[in-house]
């Protein structure tokens, strides 16, 4: 049997979406747009404060039955988080607080009644007494000694300390260079447009608890309520329903999912919390602030030889289930060394609790600030020595004859070509034209600068890699069920979560390929526990690596059945055929699918001796070496600015990549302009302050800076394409890629621009004030 | 973010509508025009009310009248409709470019230049332009109608010359016909509120030239200097400039650090320039 | 509670509305017409757009009680409108959506750019698109889509 290549594959075409009728039509159905009967809505009660002692919860006067604090909920367990390493501090966090409040927005209790609106109304009138402890707000300074803990009995605030190293830094204590900076990317909100929602009711047909929750992986999240409420896990169904966008920020269990889920349980009626924006922004997923220490060791021509220094996480008050924030401080050393022949690695990071919101992971995750802090010293260094940041670059860089190279932060970097995408780039944005343009003043009085960021992005890491990093969960496989019904069409059951990036279509089109049919005859079911086999969710750039594998190997399997049945109606021999165009093929004549699926689904009889009946394989898939494979690319920007007042605009933007084969090149440059696009917020506008008694000073969108089509530009976009060597077809994951590089591009591009008088970007977002007082700083004037 | 519970009126027309703000001395009716402010602040809870009375469709709010020499723009009228020119524009396009600039257009659409300045938000865009203009307020309360200077009438940050049951009927605003005009606003990204707008009316037949301010951490400002020198040479030294708006700014913005002041002088000497160009 | 009557998508409604409902709140939760998204709550996102009298407005701040005697089209109402469906299959084919969740308030804010200035330039949508947020697609499929919609319906 066959499926020929030529007139059968979709792998590779620009297919439009099949989940973009539904949203287009409005007819979405997020969480809040599910309706029961009797359903009743939430509004927490959340901590005024910082820190301090819960001494008691006053609840109103004749709506004490609507109010609920911890010990109302029953038994609810706080399952451990974190790594599973003894050196780190796993810390219990209750769903409502017991006796003690962390951070500023911290549920404390849950009001609940027929619509929010009067649910708020009782919640106001809640009142909880506190008493201050001291705050900490800065996670440098936090682990001084003498400074106060969040936790009584740790001797420090730190979750863990951990060294990464590689290579003998020692080695490189004379190298002639030495270039000390720190840099610092501060706080953000994750943002999905759909903030988070919890949906919960007792099912009583089915006897089971059913929780609808805006999440990117409700598998994962099942184990997690059920451990925490101690249900067994038959007795919990969760669905993820159309989910608004996650980027990481629905990627960890949170107080909130399991307080809806432990009211349902007790109250014996649907309940609902949708998450508002000003909670979003003070208690959801936060992301990044990473405080960087760095010096470069390099030769006088250019060639970096080592990097030592400290890297702090300010990882909020709690660690979130499942993996914490651990990783968030060791992927970031391990990425500091980037695609670069540096051959010693020093870091010491620490992982350190403070009074602010828990941090998790956002799009990127850690890379953003470790391609922020390496591209920046690179560039700083390239200005140390006279050189040009791209000839900098151009020397250290990794060159496809080094593949598969492993770099001083243990990452194999498996194909690809970088210093091509550094060319592409560098014309792409037309460095010469612009040091040409550079040579006259603006008429405008802006300042124009250029500049370039390299980043990678691991995806398809399965077991070995999950479990080098402690996971608690270790999401090493993904699982795929399809099912052919009798008609010849399909269903195809997959454990990841499509929350917009076109999953339904480009596994559609892995299936189709590989069942010689129409994409449009094969639906995609995910994002419900009751009915998909088991997955781990979308993040980490693995669904199209994982589940697009398993998919392709349930698919083949169920095509070798498919063609036996064909053969054997077709009274040929399954050598003999040919799976394509909707039927099987045989040297004379063929069978349609739809006759084939009607024979194996509801007429046994005309099946072969000894075929099972029906049409149905699941297969679970992991890439041979789980590792990891590695997309890359180099991003260049044109930027101007107002050295007066600051503001920032990108005149041009260009991205060389490299995310191997591209299933659908239509979504693949959607999920790319998305990533940059968020990147550009992290660069320039996303921000979440703190004052030093640790209130939040974002708290709506009027603080909260979201960049709209007046920030973002149009982007370049040119494609190399270096199949995988370990992965169906080559693919390589790449939904984060985009939003790592642009912070490091744009201050790149910013120094670039200040160059002359020497102006310092080492912070993100360089917001206008950030700028104007950088230029004023380097002027010599008061900030 | 749901708004308190509140009741809800609408007024026949302004009489009733100030009757109905009378009548609950504590202050707690409200009146509502676009909401695109007001909503706001009773969904997070900054703001609560026992009645709400709907302003928006009173007749009196919507009059619109012109004549030689002024421009009567009632309350009600929104940022879009000057935005579009749909009501007369006395300011040879500066209005609508001021409109332009606020908030998003579904914002403009709904919310108006009465609301705005009614609400004297320290960063907002009418009370700097309508100062520039030298525009009066109309105001209407239970003793009858009474005018305030724009730049009389803001006072502090959400503080005006209104009194308990006072609205804004109107705000009346000289013709600049011949005045050429410049405006140059510095926010942390399009539609956010200002971190330091300038609006300048240069002088012409008919009227002298004008600069305000706004985007201070109190509220719009006349700079009256800057406002003067601009008037009295045309042909403008830079430093003579600058340290005049520097000058200016000791007054109405002293709290400023040095990134406003960079800020003010620079959209200052930008409105001032776009005039002149 | 305050009685109200407005026309909504070319149906009449007449009902005693708590006056502090806002519009969104009252089309998602009492009409269950859940298109209508809520990204903010407070005017900042653009989900909630819905047309009031023709006009683009965001619905999370604007109570129901003040649409009375009004007319109310929520994305559900343009389901047959001609424009719209161009704008939608431009949509579709300039992949201007991921998750989908702020598209009806594009849709309507893209059909109400295109009515006012027939054939925009990318400057002018982008303008236009200011506080209508998308946190997935980057807005380059929204722009292009937007542009390529309005050459279609006016020539
Ligand atoms: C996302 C967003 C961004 C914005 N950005 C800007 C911006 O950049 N610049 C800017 O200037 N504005 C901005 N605004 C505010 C907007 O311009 C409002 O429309 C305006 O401030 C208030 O007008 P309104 O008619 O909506 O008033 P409402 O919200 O109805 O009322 C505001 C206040 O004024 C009172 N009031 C209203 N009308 C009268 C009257 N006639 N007499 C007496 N009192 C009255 C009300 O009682 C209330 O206290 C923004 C709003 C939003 C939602
Ligand atoms: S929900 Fe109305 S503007 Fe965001
Ligand atoms: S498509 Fe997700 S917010 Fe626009």
């Amino acid at each position: 049997m066959s499926i020929s290549p030529e007139t059968e594959t979709w792998i590779g075409k620009s297919l439009l979406r099949k989940e973009d009728i539904r949203h287009l039509a409005g007819a979405g159905m997020f969480v809040a747009d599910i309706r029961m009967p009797n359903m009743q809505d939430v509004a927490f009660v959340r901590s005024p404060i910082a820190h301090g002692h819960l001494l008691g919860i006053e609840k109103p006067a004749g709506r004490e039955a609507s109010v609920f604090t911890l010990v109302d909920l029953g038994a609810v367990r706080c399952i451990d988080a974190g790594p599973e390493l003894a050196s780190f501090r796993t810390t219990p966090y209750p769903p409502l607080a017991g006796d003690r409040v962390r951070f500023v927005g911290q549920t404390v209790a849950a009001c609940i009644a027929p619509t929010r609106a009067e649910a708020e109304d009782i919640a106001e009138q809640v009142i909880v007494n506190t008493d201050d402890l001291p705050t900490v707000v800065d996670a440098v300074a936090a682990l001084q000694p003498g400074t106060a803990t969040l936790y009584d009995g740790w001797s420090n605030n730190a979750f863990i300390h951990a060294t990464i190293a590689e290579g003998d830094i020692a080695s490189v204590a004379n190298a002639p260079v030495q270039m000390h900076r720190t840099l610092k990317m501060n706080r953000q909100a994750t943002v999905a447009l759909e903030a988070r929602g919890v949906l919960a009711y007792w099912d009583h047909r089915l006897d089971e608890l059913v929780v609808y929750t805006s999440t990117q992986g409700p598998h994962v999240m099942r184990l997690g309520i059920a451990q925490s409420l101690g249900l067994p896990e038959h007795k919990l169904r969760v669905i993820a329903p159309d989910v608004g966008g996650g980027f990481g920020g629905k990627n960890r269990l949170m107080p909130e999912e399991i307080a809806i889920a432990a009211l349902a349980l007790k109250l014996g009626h649907p309940v609902r919390w949708i998450e508002d924006r000003r909670e979003h922004l003070i208690a959801s997923v936060h992301a990044r602030e990473h405080h960087y220490d760095l010096t470069l060791f390099a030769e006088t021509d250019g060639r970096v030889l080592g990097i030592k220094g400290a890297l702090h996480v300010d990882a909020g008050a709690y660690a979130l289930w499942p993996s914490g924030p651990f990783m968030e401080s060791s992927m970031a050393a391990r990425n500091l060394p980037g695609p670069y022949r540096i051959k010693h690695l020093h870091i010491d990071t620490h992982t350190v609790a403070t009074n602010k919101a828990p941090l998790g992971p956002y799009r990127g995750v850690a890379r953003p600030g470790a391609c922020f802090a390496i591209e920046r010293a690179m560039d700083e260094l390239a200005h140390e020595l006279g050189m040009d940041p791209s000839e900098l670059r151009r020397i250290n860089l990794v060159s496809a004859a080094d593949m598969p190279y492993r770099t001083a932060g243990g990452l194999l970097l498996d194909t690809g070509d970088y210093p091509t995408a550094l060319e592409a780039a560098v014309e792409m944005i037309d460095l010469p034209a612009i040091r040409e343009r550079q040579k006259t003043p603006e008429p405008d009085g802006r300042k124009i600068g250029v500049g370039f960021a390299v980043y990678t992005e691991q995806s398809g890491h399965g077991t070995v890699e999950w479990t080098k990093r402690k996971s608690r969960v270790v999401p090493g496989y993904e699982s795929a069920t399809v099912r052919m019904l009798p008609d010849g069409t399909v269903h195809l059951m997959v454990g990841i979560l499509n929350h917009g990036q076109g999953l339904e279509t480009s596994l559609a089109q892995i299936a189709a390929s590989e069942l010689g049919m129409h994409p449009d005859n094969i639906s995609v079911r995910h994002g419900d526990t009751g009915s998909t086999p088991y997955g781990f969710g979308t993040f980490a750039s693995r669904s199209i690596v994982f589940s697009g594998g398993a998919v392709a190997k349930a698919c083949r399997q169920l095509a070798i059945k498919i063609c036996r049945i064909g053969a054997h109606l077709m009274q040929t021999d399954t050598a003999e055929t040919a799976l394509r165009d909707n039927a099987v093929h045989g040297p004379s004549g063929s069978v349609s699918l739809a006759e084939i699926a009607r024979a194996a689904n509801t007429r046994p009889e005309l099946l072969p001796q000894g075929t099972e009946p029906g049409l149905e394989v699941t297969a679970t898939y992991e890439p041979p070496d789980s590792g990891g494979v590695f997309s890359y690319g180099v991003h260049a920007a044109l930027v101007a600015a107002d050295p007066k007042t600051g503001i920032v605009e990108i005149l041009k933007y260009a991205v060389a990549e490299d995310c191997g084969t591209m299933i659908n090149p239509l979504i693949v440059d959607g999920q790319i302009i998305g990533g940059v696009a968020q990147g550009i917020g992290t660069a320039l506008y996303e921000e979440l302050p703190y004052d030093e008694a640790g209130q939040p000073l974002a708290t709506t969108f009027g603080d909260y800076m979201m960049p709209c089509a007046t920030e973002i530009p149009h982007f370049e976009i040119r494609h190399f394409v270096t199949p995988a060597r370990n992965t169906e077809y080559g693919v390589k994951g790449m939904g984060e890629g985009g939003a790592i590089a642009p912070p490091a591009t744009i201050a790149n591009a910013l120094t670039d621009a200040f160059r002359d008088i020497g102006a310092k970007f080492l912070e993100t977002p360089m917001t206008p004030r950030r700028v104007s007082e950088a230029v004023a700083r380097a002027h010599g004037e008061n900030g | 973010m749901k708004a308190s519970a509140f009741q809800y009126v609408r007024p026949e027309n302004l009489t009733e509508a100030i009757e109905l703000l009378s009548g609950d001395p504590d202050g707690g009716a409200m009146a509502i025009s676009g909401g695109q402010s007001l909503l706001v602040l009773m969904g997070l809870r900054f703001a609560m009310a026992n009645t709400l009375v709907d302003i928006s469709r009173l007749p009196e709010l919507h009059r619109v009248s012109e004549s030689a020499d002024r421009v009567f723009l009632g309350a009600a009228t929104t940022h879009a409709m000057i935005e579009d020119r749909k009501v007369p524009d006395p300011s040879s396009g500066l209005m609508p470019r001021v409109a332009s600039k606020i908030a998003y257009r579904s914002v403009r659409n709904l919310g108006t230049i009465g609301g705005s300045m009614a609400l004297a938000d320290s960063a907002a865009d009418w009370p700097a332009c309508l100062i520039a203009l030298d525009a009066d307020i109309v105001i209407m309360g239970a003793h009858g109608e009474r005018r305030e200077k724009a730049e009389d009438f803001v006072r502090g940050p959400y503080e005006t010359a209104l009194l308990p049951a006072e609205l804004v009927v109107g705000i009346d605003i000289p013709h600049r016909r011949t005045a050429r005009w410049g405006t140059n606003k510095v926010a942390r990204k399009s539609g956010a509120f200002a971190d330091s707008l300038a609006v300048f009316v240069d002088s012409s037949n008919d009227g002298p030239a004008r600069l305000a301010l706004t985007g201070t951490a109190s509220h719009a400002r006349l700079l009256p200097r800057t406002s003067t020198y601009a008037h009295e040479n045309r042909i403008l030294d830079n430093a003579d400039l600058r340290a005049t708006i520097l000058a200016d700014l000791e007054d109405v913005d002293p709290l400023a650090d040095a990134y406003r002041q960079r800020c003010h002088v620079a959209t200052a000497m930008r409105a001032i320039a776009e005039a002149r160009l | 509670m305050t009685s109200t009557s407005f026309c909504l998508n070319g149906r009449e409604i007449a009902q005693e509305i708590d006056s502090r409902q806002s519009l969104a709140d009252y089309v998602r939760e009492t009409l269950n017409l859940t298109g209508t998204h809520l990204g903010c709550e407070h005017g900042a996102c653009g989900a909630c757009t819905v047309e009031v009298d023709g006009t683009p407005v965001r619905s999370c701040l604007v109570l129901a009680v003040m649409c009375d005697g009004k007319n109310v089209e929520t994305i559900e109402g343009t389901r047959t409108d001609e424009a719209m469906n161009i704008i939608r299959r431009n949509f579709r084919e300039k992949h201007a959506l991921q998750c989908g969740f702020c598209t009806p308030g594009m849709l309507l804010t893209a059909r109400d750019i295109i009515r006012r200035h027939r054939a925009p330039n990318d400057a002018e949508i982008r303008a236009e698109l200011s506080g209508q947020i998308c946190r997935c697609t980057g807005y380059m499929g929204i722009v292009a889509a937007i542009k390529s919609a309005a050459v279609e319906i006016n020539g």
